[in-house]
């Protein structure tokens, strides 16, 4: 029997962490027996489907790369470097854990596929459909991860998916919502709702783009103005352009994912609002910004508003007190055909050219189990977004009333290529930024029709190529 | 001639089994198989890490592959797509303008700073140390520091001038289409005018003194000796170090991806960005290959001029 370190108990030939549920390889060996334990029904035992899909690899003396975006919440990336850590020092495998920069991640995972490197790569929205192929099919493990869930979130499951296979495990994303300052919001005369009470009620400050623009307009001409990334990053320029698109009618393409459905007169009418916006209420060096550039202004008082992660109430809670107690979140503004929000799955896979990807196996469905990840996820206080169904009920949600809007976003989440299937054309749309830089050339130019047009030509050079 | 070594002094016929043991050393006692022999570790060096990444890309260039697809051969597809692809021709419009405006400043510049340090100035040494410092700080760092002077938010170039009263706003550095190609060329200029400084400072150094001393003794102003004495003889230094400049700003790459990543909306994307973005985020590898094979033609006639230069110089 294998010694179990501190913290640790002794567990037949390995050790399993103290207070995780367990169970022994000869009960489970006799349960298979049955003729009745498959590896669905491996699935309803927790921390136990790991050991459904093959024969237990010698791990021993290995070694596990893991790639993945960095943290904006840097207590949750701390963690999962410790967890990493302590799984390899029970299991006697060297892991190592890589956390890149959001636009710089992509290229690397390309340049892993052609010269390895990494066992374990985190894929963001669209990627497990452009890297099909060099992707280990996961589906036993996704399907035990989501049958103990309770299933997976309407968003994660219209998405991971690649011709029936699971090309990884979703661990959910990162969310987004309307930050604002609370005092500066209500001095241009907003009726807002108290954030202890609007979990409880159910009410939110529920406003229209065209509210939004207007209280932009406001809030600039007191030196306060919203907060827009426009340039080539992967999450706030994305996660305000598509629902912009979505909600004024437009769409890469149509459900058939073939019809390009961007060009349309109710877009352009809405983009020549959006210009006049930009100008008359954002902070207008909004193209030049990437993800980080909204919290750096909103903490230091430069926005009032801006569509972000609840990295920013997060990282005010601990450094900037006063501005976390003066602000809250609401749902991204709805438009004429409704309110959404870009939000994709993102997912743990294993590279095909993995030299280990019995230990890659293992690490995921050890990580997966409730302990770990439940860890990872508290510790998020709601940033990420789980996901599975049954952490929507986990008290976390309850204990900040700020964090309301977040608990909302899984309902409005649409994914990249909407109405379309998502798929490596949408991946390919959303690593050129087709959709970004068509906002980007439109506040730029002035010209919301020929930039329309530029997108779509793109667009149409993608799908229809 | 006659015999200078006695038999008893002289080698015995080398044995079938001797012969071998100094082959090695007769080897690298022969000019012709010692130059061989040097050539190798460079020639294997370009080999590896030169002539077979180049004849990939071409190979890639030629196919469909995407990331982790071997892709089949396309022929020209790729390259006729791309002049269809108005983003790959704002890219070659940006670079020929990046790399066009760049170089002059950064030759004049350079020019200027190395007949500054050309002259008995106090602490030349150190300056001349210091002026080498944009040249030698890894551009990745450096490019990072430029970043923050262009900060939207917290540029201290904005705080200054709106302290001064200047200003009002902050400048869009890198947010507007003109702004933001203008300051990656800045940055660019500073990171280039060392390398022309130094390389026009030791072509300065070879100028003959007597050759000035001559000129003014025949009544030659400061600007005539300049111009009729030190540039003939530095116009070889200028003319390869220009070459030289051309050649790695067209080939750019990590100042602009570090500043802008190519936005906004594409109008800082050069070759090298660009095919960054198309072959390794957009999985097109193929169509990485082509953009940047693109440069392939520039860059070659360039080098065969270069080459051809200092053939000539040799000669």
């Amino acid at each position: 029997m294998a010694k179990a370190r501190k913290g640790w108990r002794a567990h037949g030939e390995r050790s399993v962490r103290k207070g995780a549920p367990g169970i022994s390889r000869r009960a489970l060996l006799k349960a298979a027996g049955t003729g009745a334990l498959g590896l669905t029904a491996l699935g309803t035992v927790p921390g136990l489907w790991r050991w459904g899909a093959a024969a237990p690899a010698q791990l021993k003396g290995t070694s596990l790369s893991i790639l993945q975006a960095t943290y904006f919440i840097p207590a949750a990336q701390d963690l999962y470097k410790k967890q990493a850590q302590e799984w390899g020092q029970v299991q006697g495998v060297t892991v190592n854990t890589d956390f890149l920069n959001w636009p710089d991640l992509q290229p690397k995972i390309s340049a892993a596929i052609q010269a390895g490197g990494y066992d374990i790569v985190e894929l963001f929205p669209g990627w497990n459909y452009l890297y099909a192929e060099n992707l280990v099919d996961l589906t036993d493990l996704a399907e035990a991860v989501a049958k103990k869930g309770g299933g997976w979130e309407g968003f994660v499951a219209n998405d991971i998916k690649v011709n029936g296979r699971y090309l990884g495990v979703s661990h959910g994303n990162s969310n987004d919502s309307l930050n604002y300052r609370i005092s500066w919001l209500k001095e241009v005369g907003v009726n807002l709702p108290d954030p202890a009470e609007q979990a409880r009620t159910g009410k939110f400050l529920d406003l229209t783009f065209d509210e939004w623009f207007a209280l932009g307009k406001k809030l600039k001409a007191k030196g306060r103005p919203l907060g827009q990334a426009l340039g080539h990053s992967l999450g706030d320029p994305g996660s305000f352009c598509y629902p912009y698109m979505w909600s004024n009618g437009a769409m890469e393409v149509e459900k058939d994912g073939k019809t390009i459905a961007f060009n349309k007169p109710m877009f352009v009418d809405a983009m020549k609002r959006f210009i006049q916006a930009y100008k008359d209420g954002f902070d207008e060096t909004g193209p030049s910004w990437d993800d980080s550039s909204n919290n750096k202004a909103f903490h230091a008082g430069q926005i009032s508003m801006t569509l972000n992660g609840s990295s920013i109430y997060a990282v005010a809670l601990k450094d900037f007190p006063e501005i976390a107690k003066d602000m809250n979140h609401t749902l991204i503004p709805k438009g004429p055909t409704g309110r959404f929000s870009l939000l994709g799955a993102r997912t743990f896979g294993i590279l095909k050219n993995s030299k280990n990807v019995a230990g890659a196996r293992e690490f995921l469905a050890w990580w997966f189990d409730d302990k770990q990840y439940g860890d990872w996820i508290h510790i998020q206080g709601g940033y990420q977004l789980p996901s599975t169904k049954k952490w929507a009920k986990d008290p976390m949600w309850g204990k900040d009333p700020k964090m309301y809007a977040f608990s909302l976003q899984p309902s409005i989440g649409r994914d990249q290529g909407w109405a379309g299937p998502p798929n490596a054309k949408s991946g390919l749309a959303f690593s050129k930024y087709i959709i970004v830089d068509t906002f980007a050339k439109a506040v730029q130019s002035g010209d919301a029709a020929g930039s329309i047009k530029w997108g779509a030509d793109q667009l149409q050079a993608i799908y229809g190529g | 001639m006659p015999d200078l070594h006695p038999a008893a002094a002289r080698p015995e016929p080398l044995s079938a089994g001797r012969r071998g043991a100094t082959y090695p050393r007769s080897l690298l006692e022969r000019e012709p198989s010692l130059g061989l022999l040097l050539m190798l570790p460079g020639t294997l060096l370009l080999v590896i890490f030169m002539a077979y990444p180049f004849f990939l890309g071409l190979w890639l260039s030629l196919t469909d592959s995407m990331i982790g697809h071997p892709g089949r051969y396309v022929g020209l597809q790729n390259f006729v797509h791309l002049l269809g692809d108005s983003i790959f021709r704002q890219t070659a419009r940006n670079t020929f303008v990046y790399a066009l405006v760049t170089v002059p400043f950064k030759l004049m510049l350079g020019l200027g700073l190395a007949l500054v340090l050309n002259t008995a100035i106090p602490f030349r040494n150190a300056i001349r140390a210091g002026v080498l410092m944009p040249f030698i700080v890894p551009t990745a760092l450096s490019s990072l520091g430029w970043l923050m002077l262009f900060d939207p938010i917290f540029s201290p170039f904005s705080w200054l001038l709106k302290h001064w009263g200047l200003i009002t706003r902050n400048i869009n550095f890198l947010g507007t289409p003109v702004l933001a190609i203008v300051s990656v060329m800045v940055a660019n200029i500073w990171r280039g005018t060392p390398f022309f400084a130094i390389t026009i400072l030791a072509g300065l150094q070879a100028v003959p003194a007597e050759l000035h001393d001559a000129a003014a003794i025949d009544g030659a102003g400061a600007w005539q000796r300049f111009w009729n004495v030190t540039v003939p003889i530095i116009l070889g230094v200028m003319l390869v170090s220009t070459l030289f400049s051309i050649i790695m700003t067209f080939a750019d790459f990590q100042l602009i991806y570090v500043l802008t990543k190519g936005g906004p909306a594409n109008e800082t994307h050069i070759f090298g960005t660009y095919a960054y973005q198309i072959g390794l985020s957009a999985t097109a590898i193929g169509q990485g290959a082509a953009i940047a094979l693109y440069m392939f033609p520039i860059l070659a006639v360039l080098a065969i001029l270069l080459l051809r230069y200092l053939r000539r110089e040799v000669a």
